[in-house]
């Protein structure tokens, strides 16, 4: 009896063979139609759906970076004129400064110049008249002095003499 | 360290003791009263689905007889014998006897009726119908497979649902094995047709896998330790396979281009049988690989039976831990087993497909480069 059943083992059952094939073809219509269908459909949409998204997110990355690109760009750009426009007005102050200074410098150099000029002037004038006043007063002592020793010619040069050996200034 | 050892200890106690109960319904079973075990009787189909301790339930009966011609339906093997439009032998001593009266009923309480292959009284059987045993657990198999892909089904009826991430295990668990058949099977050795073949696939891995998984269910077996399932599923693959073939496909079966006529004449056959060999080994080395786990198993059970036998109970009492831990052992590879054997099954479906769809492009330049020697000599 055991090798009878053994043999069963290894022997196909024609009954179950028949059974089968109508199992299994009802399997392949059912899940087919029901079930692979809308679950492979629905997977390679999904698919698609993440592919473009990803492409659409890589896209939008690509612009975002060119538009920051471009933004820091211009932000370069501003910051550089920006400085040079301090810089300009920088170096026109410095400029307009120095310039007012030797302006002022020059001009207080004139006037000290004309002070002094004035001041030469005013004292050669003043030295002048004391030099006349000097004379007179000289002249009319040594009159009131001299008036009977001296007459009026010795007395001029005598005068004169004094004067010359007066100090210039 | 010393508590993880521990833990992992105590793991395998548990997984030891869960080993004994869920083996415990086959220890009983593949005992019978006498002690013996009978492994082969176990695996192979039968007439009846075993729920020991609790006893068996036989599966109906249907037989298509001629002379006269009819198809009879009886509940079970016992009313059809006990009917006595259907008879049994036993064979002794080299001779048949056909039993009736109280030597049938004495048979039937022997439970011999289930491994008996009853005949018609009148007429001749043209075809045994019965439900079986590994029917039954295909079709549970098909049920099972049906209802869990038309659940996933439905996950994606609303057209937001489609393109959302998948979510909770059961739509990820499964709908990670339909993309790996499809990306890992179906494309790559199918090549870009492999939308053609992809619901083939699918179904025969599913259902492979599923019947696979139940053969390690208690009370369940795998119907694909079935020779007559797994043929069926073979031819199932051919006949899809051929169905497609194209034209360069057949040219290079039956007309092989490149070597001269007569080789042409001996090649042909050879392609031929090679061809339908591999659709045979396709069905054989699902089927063997299935039913070599199950008769493994029992296989191990029974050694502490023999060594009951020969040795006493003592040693059996012995031997059995290691029995059960190596049932175990087994028990595991088996899961493994029944994921790659329904990936080397859909694998070697997708290939055949694969070659049935081959197009040579070099078809035309060749036969005119091996018609000229051949116009020459």
């Amino acid at each position: 009896m055991d090798i009878i059943v053994a043999q069963s083992l290894l022997e196909p059952n024609a009954g179950l063979i028949f059974y089968k094939v109508i199992v299994f073809a009802l399997l392949l219509f059912v899940l087919g139609k029901y079930a692979w269908k809308p679950i492979v459909n629905a997977l390679s949409e999904r698919e698609e759906t993440i592919d473009a998204s990803l492409r659409k997110a890589e896209q939008a990355l690509e612009e975002a970076r060119q538009t920051g690109a471009k933004n820091e760009e211009a932000r370069r750009e501003a910051e550089e004129n920006a400085r040079r426009v301090l810089q300009d007005a920088r170096t026109a102050a410095e400029r307009v400064r120095a310039e007012e200074l030797e302006k002022t410098r020059a001009r207080i150099r004139q006037m000290q110049e004309q002070a002094q000029a004035e001041i030469e002037r005013e004292k050669e004038r003043a030295l002048e008249e004391l030099r006349d006043e000097v004379a007179g007063l000289a002249i009319r002592t040594a009159e009131q002095i001299l008036e009977e020793t001296l007459d009026a010619d010795r007395h001029r040069k005598m005068v004169d003499r004094f004067i010359e050996q007066l100090p210039r200034n | 360290m010393a508590l993880n050892a521990n833990i992992r200890y105590r793991q395998i106690v548990l997984l030891l003791a869960a080993g004994c109960v869920f083996l415990g319904p086959r220890l009983a079973h593949a005992a019978d009263e006498e002690g013996k075990l009978d492994a082969v009787a176990h695996t192979a189909d039968g007439v009846y689905l075993d729920f020991a301790p609790f006893g068996a339930v036989e599966l109906p009966r249907i037989f298509l007889r001629s002379d006269p011609w009819g198809l009879d339906v009886f509940p079970s093997t016992r009313s059809a014998l006990l009917s006595e439009r259907y008879v049994m032998e036993h064979k002794e001593d080299g001779h048949a006897e056909i039993l009736h009266g109280e030597a049938l009923r004495d048979a039937i309480d022997h439970h011999e009726h289930l491994y008996a292959k009853p005949k018609p009284a009148q007429g001749t059987l043209v075809l045994d119908l019965s439900i079986t045993r590994h029917l039954v657990f295909g079709v549970l198999a098909a049920l099972i497979v049906v209802a869990i892909f038309l659940g996933l089904a439905r996950r994606y009826r609303r057209p937001e649902d489609r393109v959302a991430a998948p979510r909770g295990i059961f739509q990820n668990m499964f709908e990670a094995l339909v993309i790996f058949v499809r990306d890992e099977i179906a494309k790559p050795c199918v090549g870009p047709r492999y939308r053609e073949f992809l619901p083939f696939l699918l179904t025969a891995f599913m259902f492979i896998l599923c019947a696979n998984l139940m053969g390690l269910a208690p009370y369940l077996g795998a119907a694909t330790s079935n020779v007559a399932v797994t043929f069926t599923l073979a031819a199932f693959t051919f006949v899809a396979g051929q169905r497609k073939g194209t034209k360069a496909y057949w040219t290079h079966l039956f007309w092989p281009p490149g070597v001269p006529l007569p080789v042409k004449f001996i090649l042909a056959p050879i392609e031929l049988v090679s061809l339908i060999a591999k659709h045979f080994a396709l069905a054989l080395r699902l089927f063997a690989n299935m039913m070599s786990g199950s008769l493994l198993i029992l296989s191990l059970i029974g050694i502490i039976f023999t060594i009951n036998v020969l040795f006493g109970s003592l040693a059996a009492a012995l031997v059995a831990p290691v029995g059960v831990a190596f049932t175990l052992f087994i028990t595991f590879i088996k899961i493994a087993v029944a994921f790659i054997h329904a990936f080397v099954f859909t694998l070697l479906s997708a290939i055949f497909f694969g070659m049935a769809l081959e197009e040579d492009e070099h078809h035309e330049e060749e036969t005119s480069a091996e018609e000229q020697p051949a116009l020459a000599g």
